[in-house]
């Protein structure tokens, strides 16, 4: 797969950013740089800072120093709009975080009701548009907690896409369903990429990884070891500890 | 309920083992019965002969209940086959000799206790004086001043319903104010009005839960009394817009505030962190996260505890008595003191703050019940099914099963509704 760096400026770039829980330095000195319809895949061991480095992409953590920048804010300066351009970024959680008080539709309508002052009519059709791709829209009179953990994870996807976000975030999307569902969202994630969607991807689905991304991020420790093209990173990873996480996978 | 009846049914019916204790122990009540002095509307008075025979009837159930159980214990290993209580026909005919026991307690319990009751009661109504017996005195005494009672309890109801509505309405103001968060977008004066926002809710919430309903009732009697003095009003004007149950309502309304804001609290902070962190990354600023997300979720969390706040207000409104709000304990005191029964009167009190709790209890189980229930019905039936494992609250999941049973059976009873 081709690398699309060339000539366009990054979507989001992160700059020297630091993050510590407490005294615990989780994140130190990451810069990255996502361009438009890339797909990068950060892997690593548990606790290697992957999933704050994420969260830090769209506030939800708030860095102690660095810098964000998307669409020409940097979003970890005080007092941005953040929640405008957190309009633009996309979000799928680790548990879901379906809104449990209403169902799938009103779900994915809230946000472009609320925010783009879209009429309730256009919004549904617009979320029923994007569960319909999910396979999801006849649903879309369900509670949450009615559906399965896949289906609540595609959900969430249409839920995000709704407000047609430039950037998609995914924070270990599958780590909480059991094995056999897995494919249904990782599928739904890999159209996605095919349309174009930037997306940044937390994840231990190292065929995923392999497969879909443009790019693949290993983090360890709180920085990022070692970046490139799946194909290299995969055949002929450059660091020990590369070659010792990855062949754990691999061998599965 | 039809579960339960069904219990009661099972165990009178086919249940063996508690035959012999349980008839005992209601024959033994029988017996205690039969002891008790008859009243002048006593009907065994006029069929003595009954009344012995069943006095001894039961006599002799609890006599072969000593024998089955002194069979028992000397049969401990093989009694089921051994002993000839376990046999029929003896089975069946001490089954039916319990049933007969059940009755003549029955009867001994309406002929003592029932019209026991209703002699008391009638010989009381046509007393001129307060009569000396505890039970006639109360009798006298509520009939007597019924009206009076009346008032009390309308004016208790009226004071905790009214009270705790108010204070609902108020504490979800508050507490909008208490979990407010100072977040790095926001500019100077959100910031001052943040803090000063959750400052005044905790300063609210120290003091009006750190001192008594019974202080606080006084305070703002007095002040209000006090500021519509100052502007020169005559004392029955006051009386006229400043009534000692105005007073009192705004007391309970005021008290009951912090405490229920403590209750959303908790019903908001329950709520999982992930809610607003997807409501957050959709762009949604902390205030409609809040509005759309959170605080619906926060305030079902929160009903068991805030419909506990109305039964708290029942009982604790009674302090306000002391302003001279006329409500249960005032109107109780009041009657209490015409014919110096305090023990009389507040027992009645107490038995009546108690049926109130008890039937608002119940009404609020219903309405919590029928609110946790989700009303969004479910679009595709078949689609649900391959889903039963999945779904991750247990409740949820029982809930969503009867509802997929019940769409089943309404299926099956009219194939066409489907389409």
């Amino acid at each position: 797969m081709m690398t699309k760096t060339t000539a366009t400026e990054p979507l989001i770039t992160v700059k020297g950013l630091r993050k510590s829980f407490d005294d615990h330095l989780v994140l130190k000195d990451i810069d990255l740089s996502v361009y438009p319809g890339e797909v990068v895949t950060i892997i690593g061991a548990s606790g290697s800072g992957k999933s704050t480095l994420l969260r830090c992409m769209n506030l939800l953590e708030t860095p102690d120093s660095g810098e964000i920048w998307f669409h020409g804010s940097n979003l970890a300066a005080e007092r941005v709009d953040l929640n405008r351009l957190r309009e633009s970024i996309g979000m799928v959680f680790q548990g879901f975080n379906l809104f449990n008080n209403m169902d799938v539709l009103d779900n994915c309508t809230l946000a472009p009701v609320t925010l783009k002052k879209m009429s309730k009519a256009e919004a549904e059709e617009e979320a029923m548009r994007n569960l319909d791709a999910v396979g999801l829209s006849r649903f879309a009179h369900a509670s949450p907690a009615s559906l399965s953990g896949g289906q609540k994870q595609r959900v969430a996807i249409a839920r995000a896409l709704c407000m047609k976000p430039d950037l998609m975030l995914f924070d270990e999307p599958t780590s909480a369903l059991d094995p056999e569902i897995v494919g249904e969202v990782l599928n739904v994630m890999r159209g996605l990429a095919e349309e174009g969607m930037t997306m940044v991807v937390v994840t231990h689905e190292m065929a995923f990884a392999k497969g879909v991304s443009d790019k693949v991020v290993f983090m360890d420790q709180g920085v990022i070891a070692e970046s490139g093209a799946p194909a290299d990173m995969f055949s002929n990873p450059k660091l020990p500890r590369t070659r010792e996480f990855l062949s754990r996978y691999l061998d599965d | 309920m039809l579960e339960r009846l069904g219990k009661i049914r099972d165990f009178i019916c086919e249940d063996h083992r508690y035959v012999f204790l349980s008839t005992s122990v209601i024959a033994s009540l029988g017996l205690w019965f039969s002891m008790q002095p008859r009243s002048s509307m006593s009907f065994l008075r006029q069929a003595y002969a009954l009344e012995v025979v069943l006095y001894w009837y039961l006599i002799a159930w609890l006599a072969i209940s000593a024998a089955a159980l002194l069979l028992k214990l000397t049969h401990w290993n093989n009694y089921a086959e051994t002993s000839p209580f376990r046999k029929k026909p003896l089975v069946t005919v001490v089954r039916w000799m319990s049933y007969f026991a059940w009755l003549a307690t029955l009867l001994l319990f309406v002929d003592r206790a029932v019209m026991g009751f209703i002699s008391v009661t009638s010989v009381a109504l046509q007393q001129d004086t307060n009569p000396s017996g505890f039970l006639s005195s109360i009798v006298y005494m509520v009939d007597k001043s019924y009206p009076i009672i009346w008032q009390g309890i309308v004016t208790t109801v009226g004071l905790s319903v009214f009270g705790t509505l108010i204070a609902f309405v108020l504490a979800t103001l508050l507490v909008f104010l208490r979990i407010q968060t100072v977040e790095r977008s926001d500019n100077d004066a959100v910031r001052f009005f943040k803090t000063l926002g959750v400052g005044f809710a905790k300063l609210y919430s120290t003091v009006v839960r750190g001192t008594p309903m019974m202080v606080q009732g006084m305070l703002i009697y007095f002040t209000g009394f006090g500021l519509l003095k100052n502007s020169g009003m005559t004392v029955s004007e006051i009386g006229a817009i400043w009534s000692t149950f105005v007073a009192g309502l705004v007391t309970i309304s005021l008290n009951s505030t912090a405490y229920m804001m403590e209750v959303l609290r908790g019903g908001i902070e329950a709520v999982d962190t992930g809610q607003v962190e997807a409501a957050r990354s959709l762009g949604l600023s902390q205030w409609q996260a809040m509005l759309k997300v959170v605080f619906p979720q926060g305030v079902k969390n929160a009903i068991p505890a805030l419909s506990n706040e109305l039964i708290v207000n029942i009982k604790d409104s009674s302090v306000l008595s002391v302003i001279g709000v006329f409500d249960l304990m005032f109107a109780t005191k009041t009657v209490a003191g015409i014919y110096f029964k305090q023990v009389e009167m507040y027992a009645v009190a107490a038995l009546i703050y108690l049926c109130l709790t008890m039937i608002a209890s119940w009404l609020l189980g219903k309405f919590a019940k029928r609110l946790s229930v989700n009303p969004t019905p479910l679009t595709s039936v078949s689609d649900m099914d391959m889903t039963v494992g999945t779904v991750s609250g247990k409740e949820e999941y029982s809930l969503e099963g009867r509802k997929r049973e019940n769409k089943r059976k309404a299926r099956y009873d009219n194939p066409k509704s489907e389409q």
